[in-house]
């Protein structure tokens, strides 16, 4: 759940896919593109408040169209967190689980350092158990294997940040999607790169005039296609561009998980002591901050 | 498709379809060879569903479960006096369950929350064979309290639990509230955590969490439930505490972090949660129940390293209960049990280690005893038991299939290892709303231990639950 608030706070995949901004330059690089739309990405996850709802199935072909073979695993969950730290890139944040019912209640507060020497914090609050729980979390930047977003196709990795350093980044061509002028970016990791990644090569199609990512082609050791990202329902939200769905595709195991934006407000006011381990256990003071927080958007 | 995977998923579509797991009339086409750069998801594909549950039924969450549960392994057991008992393969738990939660924020500030649980036993299960063979039902509301929060405050009236300490399933300072572990389905404090009627104040000082609690009706652990594995036939009757004067517990708690670690001390007066029973009087009847107050000295932190999470917590407890054995002067007396207030340390020191981003692995070990036993007895008397008591725990887990299928492994031990039990159980996610738990225990006493009559027992069942 921690990971899942992140995809929201810095992924160069996810987040490339969720945000740009409405400027449009000619020329630039692979490496310009990326940063803007990670820029863009930043100044929209901070002192934000969503509400997301996340459905995976095993997929297949029906008419022509991907169709869910079996009923959904829906998981929904409302998030407030705000950055902080040098630079906007530290991060802390509570969310807690709407759906499903069995899990209606968990909470979890994360405190993410973009300093990898630092560990995270991270902080749960099961009702059986009674009380809030410490979990050793280690640091996102640890030498680990990608993990799955609350049992969905989304991965820690597919979120990842502030990693531009760490690929070789290349416009293939510029191209067309979905009715869209893109640039097909291509980003290769590097030797250390290469050993905390599942993707050999990734191919991003970034909208030119938006600098929302619209797709993203994964690629492993072989070259094979192993997933696919697809982004729709672009609007402009607070003068940025958002991506409301995005649809993972797992093209080895046909599985697809669809992570859906219901509300995303940014640029909101988030008291300090809402961050806090209160937040878990207080559920009256919760509600009423939340409460606080929703008329601040209406 | 040839015919025989056909044959299968159209079984598997009759059978399934009912709980909701098969779209049936979306069973897809082979997908191979389909071109995935004219992919086409359509619109609706996931789609918020429009949910129909009227505003008054959304703070209630419901969870209906079924349980089967069956003593395994026929054998016979030998008791501490030679004795031997026969342990018969049978069922123990049919029963069905209804757990209902209400969770209402019903203005801002106030919130108002409870569960309860109803059940049904049904034949085959232990307490329908207590009852004289007949289904036997059971009701019991295990939270309800109002909450009143402000900025920096928080007060809670009502059944409630309060949790002290950082180790979870052995921790010395888990106190406050009374358990019951009716059968083996529940060998986790957490389920086995009783409420009690409490008034807690919490404070919130910056970083800082102060939080005191009342109890002006303290409760004490249940006696085993007539039929259970856990029964044993009294010389007397166990009756409920008779309170004849007037009891209370108070305590405090304060709570802060730091980088890596949380930190807390506290200290409560309280009684034990476990009565003190002597014979009556008059030789037969009710057994006579004693309530033992102590006051408690409690510290506990942790403290994280990468993925290596350790866990302390220390508590003392002045005059508390010890069992003793007396051996009178006169040597044509027989020596006789007895109770001393002693004062009690104990700790237990645990820890949490994530393996991978799925597997973690948890150990706690508790041990506790008291303090200068010899300078405190009398010359002719001494300890009953161990002068170091205690247990330890240890659990694995592992998520897979993307965290639908999930598999833990616990095995507690006497610090003796007198008893020892193992437990694997897998819990299968079939649905948004069903899950499905085998679990296979198995448990192992020596004759002098007080769960001799389990020894060699391996139980094995499973519960099908639907949440809603």
């Amino acid at each position: 759940m921690k990971q899942f608030y992140q995809c929201l706070t810095g992924g160069a995949l996810l987040c490339a896919a969720l945000t740009a901004s409405s400027s449009t330059l000619a020329q630039m690089s692979a490496r310009d593109i990326l940063e803007k739309v990670e820029d863009a990405q930043r100044t929209t996850t901070n002192s934000a408040f969503n509400r997301i709802q996340l459905s995976s199935c095993q997929f297949g072909v029906r008419d022509n169209q991907i169709t869910c073979a079996e009923r959904p695993r829906v998981k929904a969950l409302e998030s407030v967190g705000i950055n902080f730290g040098p630079q906007n890139k530290d991060t802390r944040s509570v969310s807690v689980v709407l759906e499903p019912p069995a899990e209606k209640g968990i909470g979890m507060l994360s405190v993410t350092y973009d300093d990898s020497d630092q560990d995270n914090e991270t902080w749960l609050y099961l009702s059986a158990l009674g009380t809030v729980k410490r979990i050793a979390s280690g640091n996102s930047d640890d030498d680990t294997e990608p993990a799955s977003i609350f049992g969905s196709e989304f991965t820690t990795e597919d979120q990842d940040t502030g990693k531009l350093d760490e690929y070789a980044l290349t416009i293939l061509e510029e191209n067309t999607e979905s009715g869209r002028e893109v640039w097909k970016i291509e980003s290769i990791p590097n030797e250390a790169r290469a050993r905390k990644t599942r993707y050999a090569r990734t191919v991003q199609y970034i909208d030119k005039e938006r600098f929302v990512m619209l797709r993203a082609d994964m690629y492993d050791q072989h070259d094979r296609e192993v997933k696919r990202l697809i982004a729709s329902r672009v609007e402009l939200i607070n003068d940025v561009w958002v991506a409301r769905s995005l649809t993972m595709m797992n093209l080895v195991s046909n599985r697809l998980s669809n992570m859906a934006i219901l509300e995303i407000n940014t640029g909101i006011d988030v008291p300090e002591d809402f961050l806090t381990q209160r937040t878990l256990t207080d559920v009256a003071f919760r509600e009423t901050e939340l409460q606080k927080l929703r008329e601040q958007i209406d | 498709m040839s015919r025989a995977p056909r044959f299968r998923l159209l079984l598997a579509t009759l059978v399934l379809s009912p709980l909701g797991l098969v779209y049936a009339q979306d069973i897809p086409d082979n997908i191979d060879g389909f071109d995935f750069d004219s992919v086409n998801f359509g619109d609706d594909l996931f789609d918020q569903a429009q949910s129909n549950t009227p505003a008054w039924l959304e703070p209630f969450t419901f969870k209906l479960s079924q349980q089967l549960f069956a003593q395994v392994n026929e054998h016979s057991v030998t008791r501490a006096d030679g004795s031997t008992d026969r342990n018969n393969a049978a069922i123990e738990n049919s029963r069905f369950s209804l757990l209902t939660r209400y969770q209402n924020p019903f203005a801002p500030g106030w919130l108002l929350q409870a569960s309860a649980q109803a059940k049904v036993y049904w034949p085959g299960d232990y307490e329908y064979r207590a009852n004289d063979e007949r289904i036997d039902t059971e009701f019991r509301l295990n939270e309800l309290f109002v909450q009143r929060s402000t900025s920096g405050n928080s007060l809670k009236l009502g059944a409630q639990t309060v949790v002290w300490g950082e180790n979870i399933g052995n921790s010395v300072l888990d106190v406050i509230n009374t358990s019951e572990f009716r059968d083996l389905t529940i060998i986790d404090i957490e389920d086995a955590r009783l409420n009690q009627w409490l008034l807690v104040w919490d404070r919130f000082i910056g970083n800082h969490q102060l939080s005191s609690f009342v109890n002006l009706y303290p409760e004490f652990n249940p006696p085993p439930v007539r039929g259970s594995p856990f029964f044993f036939e009294p010389a007397f009757n166990l009756t409920d505490y008779r309170r004849d004067q007037a009891l209370f517990e108070i305590g405090s708690q304060m709570r802060w972090s730091l980088a890596g670690s949380d930190v807390s001390i506290m200290a409560a007066y309280l009684y034990e949660n476990q009565l003190s029973y002597s014979a009556p009087p008059s030789g037969t009847g009710d057994a006579q129940s004693m309530a033992n107050d102590y006051l408690l000295l409690g510290a506990s932190a942790n403290r994280a390293i990468g993925k290596l999470l350790l866990n302390l917590d220390i508590a003392y407890s002045h005059d508390i209960l010890v069992n003793i054995l007396v051996t009178p002067a006169d040597p044509r007396e027989a020596a006789y049990l007895a109770t001393q207030k002693m004062n009690k340390l104990g700790a237990t020191l645990g820890f949490e280690y994530a393996i991978d981003n799925d597997q973690s692995i948890m150990m706690g070990i508790a041990a506790q005893g008291a303090l200068s036993p010899a300078a405190r007895l009398a010359g002719n008397a001494a300890l009953l038991g161990d002068e170091v008591t205690g247990n330890a725990l240890l659990r694995y887990s592992n998520n897979m299939r993307n965290g639908d299928l999930q598999l833990a492994v616990t095995l507690q031990s006497a610090l003796d290892a007198a008893s020892v039990l193992g437990s694997v159980s897998l819990n299968y996610t079939l649905s948004n709303n069903l899950a499905l738990m085998g679990q296979v225990i198995a448990t192992s006493a020596k004759r002098d231990s007080a769960l001799a009559t389990l020894d060699q027992d391996l139980r094995m069942g499973m519960t099908l639950s639907w949440t809603f």
